[in-house]
């Protein structure tokens, strides 16, 4: 039996790399980690230029509760602890360190392993490593883990329904333990002995993967097999399917007493708990049809964009974008000097064909964007209302719950601007609120 | 690495554009145009030709003369390159009978009409009134109230309604009338006449219900429409006619069944369901405001056919549920994923 939510798109799946097992990336000669790589605060540095700091190092300290910590990829000296510059989700002050010589095998610096670790260990633990939900918001996860309301589920989101991305794919194949008894550490946190893992069925040797493995080790993971189809792993949409209920608007997953974490975020957790290990490196995907050798990788936080580029071949054909995350909601960014970071799941490169935007024409009320909308909303009315600049019809008509997958603009044949739209209907409306 | 192109998500679009839309709506009218031809002779291929020739001037012309600018660059510009206007003016010939006979200026091979001039200004005159009056001055695609088509054959309709005669060139006089004006008694033989489209009619599109079934098949495989509209459409107008021309009249036994099923095989019924009420523009975009919309379609068509002074009103049921689909869609649309009840906001 397949699981899934109403509506929603079927654009072309493009996993390319979905066979291609994961490689190390061999550290660059310098990292520029930004101290923002999580919603909430950035994090505040406490090493200083000149200092010389250890791979696995904290070098960034959790500013409040909603922030993390941010630790150094590689052993080597700090050049520079408050250099500005771009992230995909605007602008930070980066960490520069540069890598010394002898370092490269130097150990790393670990926090001390925990044995059967109580759940309140678990959040300081995952809290202490600097864990964020890995697939592309980058919510700290102690704060996940820390719910107001009672919680009795909780999924691992590995639907991954993106287009183009495979990073949690192949980490569900080549570490289906370890994620696994990182998903288990997470549910313990919750006061929960369970855990749920949402895979589609584009997938099926994951899901084996992660049925066999439950078996043989004796894990107490249910594998929720979902139809393909995007935005299966929205997290409205994927507990809807695994659950039947729905987040009211506006409210956390926790309201319906479900707490949904990334697979990759679980892979770090239980590195974290079994070996201390901090955060500050990650699996992605690099690709798109202008990279020459498409791949996953274990890339340091902090590299730039161009060192991946370079180490997977380069470009193949003139750039036109540069995604960081997935295509239907990754973001453009300005050029390839920006770092790879804890959320970074995807580096997709577009060439020129493929960047082009398309002109829109009139709106010919096909009701494609209806149907396609897996919140239920209208988007042609609300795309009509804010070229009226008519907040309120667009609130009527449901903007402010969007989620913003892009669907409606995806099947649009008039190629009109429709989510991006309802981004700017929902800024407008928050402003206007204030 | 200066001319990346940073736009906000999504990053990929699929491959449908209007104009392949519209070019699926006239791959799916070629049987139903093939249909005419086969039963109602060459003069419905003229009417085709001209309807279409004349609503994509009249479009383009428009446009010119709105932007002034009469060069290449204008006509690049105009909004005919859609091919919504070919839709228009091929649904129009098809709404059409043969030929007209108005101003009697049509050339006569033997008994058959071989070249009709009133049917040229007829289309003429009928296509520049659907394209001006009913879209373009609305504001051309997508903003037009009524559909097009439809409106350019009531407006042909109410000036020259004695053109309009159900004509049947290809078969006796016995089945030429509509069954609609007549109401004669219908057996099986009529009805097959009817499912086949060996009848007269004063549209030549809407006869062979063959041709419009491979039509709705072609359109929702290619899913340009909502394969529940037609069906409600029809369905509704079987339950209404039903009720309002059988079990009211006090007619019973099969008479009651065969009655309803001509009322579903003849006239526009299915035609105005697969074309018309699937008109994006001018049916309501939420899904439940859709049916409503196709039932109403269906309660109206039997109401005018019943209680009305015309035989048939599949037009006039279309066109005026047309004017209700803005206020459709201003109170039925879907409550949000997660929104409670009473709390669209």
């Amino acid at each position: 039996m397949l699981y899934t939510f109403k509506k929603g798109v079927h654009p072309p799946q493009n996993k390319y790399t979905g066979k291609t097992p994961i490689t190390v990336m061999p550290p660059t000669e310098k990292v520029f980690v930004p101290l923002s790589q999580h919603i909430g605060k950035p994090a505040v540095a406490v090493v200083s230029e000149g200092e010389t700091v250890r791979r696995g190092q904290l070098i960034a300290k959790a500013d409040g509760f909603v922030s993390a910590n941010v630790f150094s990829p590689i052993g080597g000296v700090v050049e520079s602890v408050n250099r500005p510059g771009e992230t995909p989700n605007g602008k930070s002050l980066h960490i520069v360190i540069k890598k010394s010589d002898e370092s490269e095998d130097g150990e790393a610096f670990t926090l001390p392993p925990l044995v059967s670790p109580t759940g309140r260990e678990i959040i300081d633990r995952v809290r202490d490593a600097g864990i964020v939900g890995m697939g592309g918001a980058g919510f700290p996860t102690h704060v996940k883990l820390s719910p107001k309301e009672k919680v009795d589920t909780f999924i691992i989101n590995g639907a991954e329904c993106e287009p183009f991305i495979t990073c949690d794919h192949r980490i569900m194949l080549e570490y289906t333990a370890e994620f696994l008894r990182g998903a288990l550490y997470l549910a313990s946190a919750l006061g929960l002995n369970e855990a749920y893992v949402g895979i589609e069925d584009n997938k099926p040797d994951a899901i084996s993967a992660v049925e066999d493995r439950a078996e043989r080790d004796n894990l107490r993971v249910k594998v929720i097999k979902l139809k393909s189809k995007y935005p299966q792993g929205a997290e409205k949409q994927l507990i809807y399917a695994a659950t039947g209920r729905k987040v009211p608007a506006g409210g956390l997953p926790s309201a319906v007493g479900c707490v949904v974490d990334n697979v990759h975020t679980a892979l770090s957790t239980c590195f974290a708990v079994e070996k201390g290990e901090t955060l500050y490196k990650r699996v992605l995907t690099i690709t798109g049809d202008a990279i020459a050798k498409p791949q996953n990788l274990w890339v340091n936080t902090g590299t730039p964009y161009r060192d991946v580029i370079s180490f997977a071949g380069g470009a193949t054909k003139t750039l036109g974008k540069i995604v960081s995350g997935g295509p239907m909601m990754g973001f453009a960014v300005y050029g390839d000097e920006v770092s790879v970071s804890k959320t970074t799941s995807c580096v997709l490169l577009l060439g020129e064909e493929r960047a082009r935007l398309s002109e829109p024409s009139q709106c010919i009320n096909c009701a494609r964007c209806a149907s396609a909308c897996p919140m239920r909303l209208m988007p042609m009315f609300i795309d009509k209302a804010m070229g009226a600049g008519d907040l309120k019809t667009a609130e009527k008509y449901g903007v402010n719950y969007c989620i913003e997958c892009g669907s409606c603009a995806y099947v649009c044949p008039a190629a009109r601007p429709l989510v991006q739209t309802m981004r700017l209907a929902k800024k407008k409306i928050r402003e206007a609120k204030k | 690495m200066n001319d990346l192109v940073v736009s906000s998500s999504p990053h990929i679009k699929n491959s449908s554009s209007t104009r392949r839309i519209m070019l699926d709506v006239l791959i799916a009218l070629i049987p139903v145009t093939a249909a005419a031809i086969v039963f109602f002779g060459h003069t419905v291929a003229l009417n085709v030709l001209f309807c279409s020739l004349f609503c994509y001037g009249a479009e383009l012309l428009y446009d010119l003369i709105l932007t002034k600018s009469f060069t290449r660059e204008g006509v690049k510009k105009s909004s005919c390159h859609d091919l919504s206007c070919l839709v228009t003016g091929v649904l129009l010939a098809l709404n059409l009978p043969p030929y007209f006979d108005v101003w009697g200026l049509n050339i006569y091979a033997g008994e058959t009409v071989a070249f009709s001039f009133d049917a040229l200004f007829a289309c003429l005159i009928g296509s520049v009134f659907a394209i001006v009056a009913a879209k373009k001055l609305f504001g051309g695609i997508g903003r037009n109230i009524v559909n097009p088509a439809l409106s350019g054959r009531v407006f042909l309709f109410m000036c020259f309604g004695a053109g309009f005669a159900a004509k049947a060139d290809v078969f006796d006089a016995v089945s030429s009338a509509t069954w609609l004006s007549s109401k004669s008694a219908v057996d099986g033989s009529v009805l097959l006449d009817m499912f086949i489209g060996k009848t007269g009619s004063a549209a030549v599109g809407e006869t062979c219900v063959i041709a419009l079934i491979v039509s709705y098949a072609y359109l929702v495989i290619r899913r340009v429409i909502d394969w529940r509209l037609p069906l409600v459409t029809i369905v509704s107008t079987a339950v209404f006619a039903l009720v309002f021309d059988g079990l009211l009249k006090g007619v019973s036994g099969d008479t009651l069944w065969l009655n309803t099923l001509a009322h579903v095989l003849s006239g526009g019924v299915v035609f105005g369901a697969v074309f018309m009420v699937t008109d994006y523009a001018t049916s309501p975009n939420s899904t439940l405001g859709k049916m409503i919309f196709a039932t109403g379609v269906g309660l109206i068509t039997v109401l005018i056919r019943v209680y009305a002074s015309y035989p048939e009103g599949v037009s006039f049921a279309i066109l005026i549920m047309n004017i209700f689909t803005p206020l459709i869609d201003r109170y039925v649309y879907p409550r949000p994923f997660g929104a409670t009840r009473g709390n669209k906001k």
